[in-house]
């Protein structure tokens, strides 16, 4: 058997992803020797001609990570789905949007403003905002520009694997690998490095179990007891409701579970799980005592659809599908057709 | 006919004996807890006062025995009204004490735990108003873990575990998820295009109604008169069950709002399930009001003990809200 053609690409992501994979160390020479790495822009010198060069279907696996924000994105996407046999969404932007995503509550033009021109740390006194051609004497400028929404990989073009985690975890990520190399990958469209269950299941913590906690703490508010179930000491924890695969690193260094993980087998929205095992974790005798519990959890939305919101109701309910890939008010100029290939 | 010889004489001591009991034969038969009790409107032959005077009597294992003992949920509607005083839910739990002790069980179903997939993350066991369900540590597949386990003798099926259940793990056959979005979806109802989508004349509204909530047979009856086009019912057991998934997920299809009718402050049948239902909707209006969307699309409104007819106002209020709040999508 020749040597696998792997590729891996980060459309909008921070690049935590691409440092989870580098984190396999050692493992990476193991990969070297059963598999060639045909394209990877954060680690290798490939372009995006040399992808195009290839023939269709020529990588055998690619590890998309990233969320699809901008033109570049969802182009390099459908390019990259052309060019793979498996098309992987590696990481909880590509796989459920993410962080990124969370843009979207508010919309992109909105995000556009407040990142030029009111968050406290710009300067920007001339009001630039960025465009998508700008005419410079050396000759013009092209960016690509931002779509309305912030779209996962399998809104854009069909995903055969979804790996999820922010970022996935290095011995995931080796198991994911291995399953590649051995050709042991599972029937399409399932996830991959994951552990059953959730994450509760890997938590060493006590629970209690009947306690029922009165308000609740934001993690600088408070030092929690490391060995007691975050939940009952009132801190929230999206433990019940994320899948297992992490091993429950946050929680061992002493903080909440965030939910990067997704949903657990079989749960459509993984905000609406949360907020169901939340609303069960607290006592409130009237419509007062409610009231007031449910005025210390700040930015539910936020906090309940961390990792997930592209993916979730909620986003459907805000925003037409059919709208989310065209280019947003801030920066459209007429010439979408044009800049697109 | 009650042979007087068949009478053991001994059981009102053994019954007061027994904490919760001690009241036992203040009872004076007057009936007002049967004319209140709920639990009538679903099983007529569930009549409190008989319990207690066929207990006073002596007729020891035909209380012991019979299904009815396991019927109070102690929703104590009966307690401030009994001219006696009497705790009626506690002399019940006295009794079913006893039976307990003889190896009797309530009759099921009960929620099944899916210990496959169960992580033990004790959402239910917070959950459940009767603390019915304990985690155990036990050998599923060849693996030590610790998961939920149901108490049949607490457990009064109220369904609060199945929708608390971040994982999916809990289950009650006859309020299964299946089950329910099965009737929210019936004869095509949630793929109808809704009135902010432009394809109906007026809103279109879900509601999941507590069937504590309503008070009479009459009132059930003419409330279902009412589904049509534009009004879907889906009935639970109690508005505790209500699954915030299944509120969103009507919402993007055909249902321009979903309205949750649960019991009053303090009339739950479950002690704490409005509670519970109302939290949900209000943190779910809080998103809604996070993301820009109206948040009257999602309401929460209590049908009490005293209410009738409630509901098609309750309806035609959220109509009214809705159309007046959002802007059609032509």
């Amino acid at each position: 058997m020749g040597k696998l053609n792997l590729a891996v690409y980060w459309a909008s992501s921070c690049g935590g992803c691409d440092i989870a994979i580098v984190e396999l160390g050692e493992h990476l020479l193991e990969l070297a020797q059963v598999a060639d790495i045909v394209f990877w822009p954060a680690a290798t010198d490939f372009k995006y001609d040399d992808v195009e060069a290839m023939e269709d279907g020529a990588i055998d696996v690619t590890l998309f990570n990233g969320s699809i924000r901008t033109e570049e994105d969802e182009h390099i996407a459908r390019l990259l789905r052309r060019k793979s046999k498996v098309l992987v969404a590696f990481g909880s932007c590509s796989m459920e949007g993410c962080i990124p995503s969370l843009s979207n509550i508010k919309g992109i033009d909105y995000a556009l403003n407040r990142a030029m021109f009111e968050n406290p740390s710009t300067v920007n006194p001339e009001k630039v905002l960025p465009q998508r051609r700008f005419g410079m004497p050396e000759g013009e400028l092209i960016l690509p520009g931002l779509c309305n929404q912030v779209r996962t990989l399998a809104q854009v073009v069909p995903v055969d694997y979804k790996v999820p985690g922010c970022p996935p975890h290095y011995e995931q990520v080796w198991k994911v690998m291995t399953a590649i190399i051995e050709n042991k990958l599972p029937s399409r469209g399932g996830l991959l490095g994951v552990d059953s269950r959730t994450v509760c299941d890997q938590c060493p913590r006590k629970r209690e179990g009947k306690i029922r906690v009165e308000r609740f703490f934001r993690p600088h508010e408070i030092v929690p007891d490391p060995d007691r179930c975050l939940l009952e000491q009132g801190i929230l924890c999206a433990g019940p409701a994320t899948h297992a695969g992490c091993g429950a690193l946050c929680i061992e260094a002493n903080m909440p579970c965030r939910g990067c993980y997704g949903p657990p087998d079989g749960v459509v929205d993984q905000g609406a799980a949360l907020l169901g095992a939340i609303v069960a974790s607290f006592e409130g005798k009237s419509d007062a005592e409610i009231r007031q519990v449910l005025s210390t959890i700040v930015d539910p939305l936020g906090t309940f659809y961390r990792f997930s919101f592209a993916d979730s109701f909620l986003q459907q309910l805000k925003a037409n599908p059919e709208e989310a890939g065209r280019i947003c008010a801030s920066q459209a100029d007429g010439s979408e057709e044009e800049v697109e290939q | 006919m009650i042979r007087s010889d068949e009478l053991d004489r001994s059981f009102v001591q053994e019954v007061m004996a027994e904490p919760g009991g001690e009241h036992l034969i203040t009872c004076w038969s007057c009936g007002t807890c049967a004319a209140t009790c709920l639990v009538r409107r679903f099983d007529p032959s569930f009549n409190p006062r008989l319990i207690l005077h066929k207990a006073g009597l002596g007729l020891r294992e035909e209380v012991l025995s019979s299904e009815e003992i396991w019927q109070c949920s102690a929703c104590d509607l009966c307690y401030p009204r009994c001219p006696k005083q009497i705790h009626i839910s506690e002399v019940m739990k006295a009794i079913r004490n006893i039976a307990i002790r003889e190896g009797y069980e309530p009759p099921g179903p009960f929620p099944e735990v899916d210990e496959q997939i169960c992580s033990g993350c004790a959402v239910c066991t917070r959950a459940c108003p009767y603390e019915a369900i304990e985690r155990v540590t036990k050998v599923v597949d060849g693996e030590e873990r610790t998961v939920a386990q149901v108490t049949k003798t607490l457990c009064m099926k109220c369904g609060i575990c199945v929708a608390a259940c971040p994982s999916g793990a809990m289950n009650l056959e006859s309020i299964s998820d299946r089950e329910l979005i099965s009737r929210m979806g019936a004869g095509g109802w949630l793929e109808k295009p809704g009135y902010l989508q432009g394809g109906a004349e007026e809103p279109r509204i879900l509601a999941f109604v507590c069937q504590w909530s309503i008070h009479s047979d009459r009132e059930w009856e003419k409330i279902r008169g009412l589904e049509s086009d534009q009004l879907r019912i889906v009935n639970l057991s109690c508005s505790g069950r209500v699954d915030p998934a299944m509120i969103l997920m009507a919402l993007t299809k055909g249902a321009d709002g979903v309205l949750v009718v649960g019991c009053k402050e303090g009339e739950c049948h479950y002690q704490r399930g409005t509670y519970l239902g109302r939290s949900k909707v209000a943190l779910l209006e809080q998103m809604l009001e996070q993301l820009g969307i109206a948040k009257s699309r999602v309401r929460f409104a209590e049908s009490g003990s005293l209410d009738r007819f409630l509901f098609p106002r309750l309806v035609r209020e959220m109509v009214e809200e809705i159309k007046a709040s959002v802007p059609v999508v032509a």
